[in-house]
């Protein structure tokens, strides 16, 4: 990244007289995106001052899903006017030529999101209260409905999201081509089990402990936003439920943080919506499915892509913990 | 059976990563995956492809594989009954296998820690 670009560009942006660049380095997870803390003075224009920014850019290879930066960037705004708690969206550069990929600025926020760290307590405060705040953002999040001006960049809400999802892991594990027994039962229970649709409603699409900023008081940011839309929001409370993200911590079915029935009640709490548990299982078995295929996809990367990444590689051994999970759940069903 | 990239690629990304000064826990991940690979050698996928080849006749492993995969699209292990047990039974027996190589962290913590569903 030539940050000499950088400035300029930040500088011509903001109407700033100037930017000097302190810091730009890149921010430790994200697989699919990269993010780079930028620290900067801005010499007068619309973020005159020393700044704390993240820049938030594509990785080298993607897994050719998920939102561009620029629809990224619309819902980061939308759900920040919603109440949800998120680093405030800056600014957002479509053009290639300045770092190499489209990106977006937003403020940064301090908090780390390490599960292992957040599951043991060292992070995030007392159990009760952070359960009780992820749920509550989640609710609030939920209660964005389509159509809303400004989210135009996103699929038109699918007409049954069940369906939506059952179809296209099928047809990603054809892409596969390799045998997958387990997602094969897995992928034959949801099309017989499938829920009528809910009304759609906006979904983070990847909630779960790793993808939330914490400190040692609690809860301060929802982040990684990529793969949001509009879907069933009980998606997203099974997918935060599903076993892989309890890192070790595998009793508190809630991301590792607190019981499954203290979640379900808090967000019961916050969105007036009563939970289903038939419902919600049904979509942490898609949860399961997804994230197995969603792993041979990001370990294609490497295999066939050529990254050279070991965390890419490593994915490729993960699916085994979504068999575990799609076995477990539809045991005697 | 196992689940690609198999231990001589993550060892390849490992000393690259190694190289680069950085991955310490990751590191440590792939070279544990592998080296347990290797102490169990064949012999792990040798008794699972035994174990199909008792329901589907002789085969390679890929192939076995796919007639399990064919068996449970003919919708065989849909209903209770001694067909889905003895399917059930051997897609655990691989998956606990995979993890046992793969994550046993994750397998005795799953074990250790599965709510009984209500």
């Amino acid at each position: 990244m030539i940050v000499a670009d950088l400035a300029r560009y930040l500088a011509h942006t903001t109407a700033a007289r100037s930017v000097s660049v302190s810091e730009l380095r890149r921010l430790p997870n994200g697989a699919v995106q990269e993010n780079w803390l930028l620290a900067a003075r801005f010499e007068g224009g619309w973020l005159a001052g020393d700044r704390e920014l993240v820049l938030r850019t594509d990785a080298a290879t993607t897994l050719g899903i998920g939102l561009s930066r620029a629809v990224e960037f619309q819902v980061l705004r939308a759900v920040r006017a919603a109440g949800v708690a998120v680093p405030e969206p800056v600014l957002l550069c479509e053009d290639s030529g300045v770092v190499g990929r489209p990106f977006f600025l937003m403020r940064f926020v301090a908090g780390e999101a390490q599960g292992e760290r957040i599951v043991s307590g060292e992070l995030g405060g007392d159990r009760g209260t952070l359960i009780a705040r992820l749920a509550s953002e989640l609710a609030r999040l939920h209660a964005v409905r389509p159509p809303l001006r400004g989210l135009e960049g996103l699929a038109p809400p699918p007409a049954d999201p069940a369906r939506a999802r059952i179809e296209e892991c099928t047809r990603w594990l054809a892409e596969d081509g390799e045998p997958h027994p387990v997602a094969e039962l897995g992928l034959r229970w949801l099309i017989r089990h499938a829920p009528p649709p809910a009304p759609p409603a906006l979904c983070h699409g990847d909630f779960r402990t790793g993808n939330f900023l914490a400190d040692p008081e609690g809860f301060t940011a929802l982040l990684d936003w990529e793969f949001a839309g509009w879907g069933d929001p009980d998606a997203d409370l099974g997918w935060f439920c599903l076993g892989s993200w309890r890192f070790g911590a595998y009793a508190r079915e809630a991301g590792g943080i607190a019981p499954r029935d203290a979640f379900y009640r808090a967000y019961q709490a916050a969105s007036g919506r009563a939970v289903d548990a038939g419902r919600v299982r049904w979509w942490e078995v898609m949860a399961a499915l997804r994230w197995l295929v969603l792993a041979l996809r990001q370990r294609d990367r490497c295999l066939v892509g050529g990254e050279r990444s070991l965390d890419l590689a490593l994915t490729g051994r993960r699916p085994a913990e979504c068999e575990f999970e799609i076995l477990a759940l539809t045991e005697a069903a | 059976m196992r689940d690609r990239p198999d231990a001589e690629f993550l060892l390849a990304r490992a000393r690259e990563a190694v190289a680069r000064g950085e991955g310490g826990e990751l590191v440590a991940r792939a070279r544990a995956i592998a080296e347990r690979e290797c102490a169990a050698g064949d012999a792990p996928v040798e008794r699972f492809r035994q174990a199909l080849a008792e329901r589907y006749g002789e085969g390679g492993i890929e192939l076995l594989l796919r007639r399990l995969v064919a068996e449970i699209r003919s919708g065989a292990a849909d209903t209770p009954g001694p067909v889905q047990a003895a399917l059930r039974r051997l897609l655990w027996r691989m998956t606990r296998q995979k993890l046992a190589e793969s994550n046993p962290g994750y397998l005795a913590a799953a074990d250790a820690g599965r709510v009984p569903r209500k």
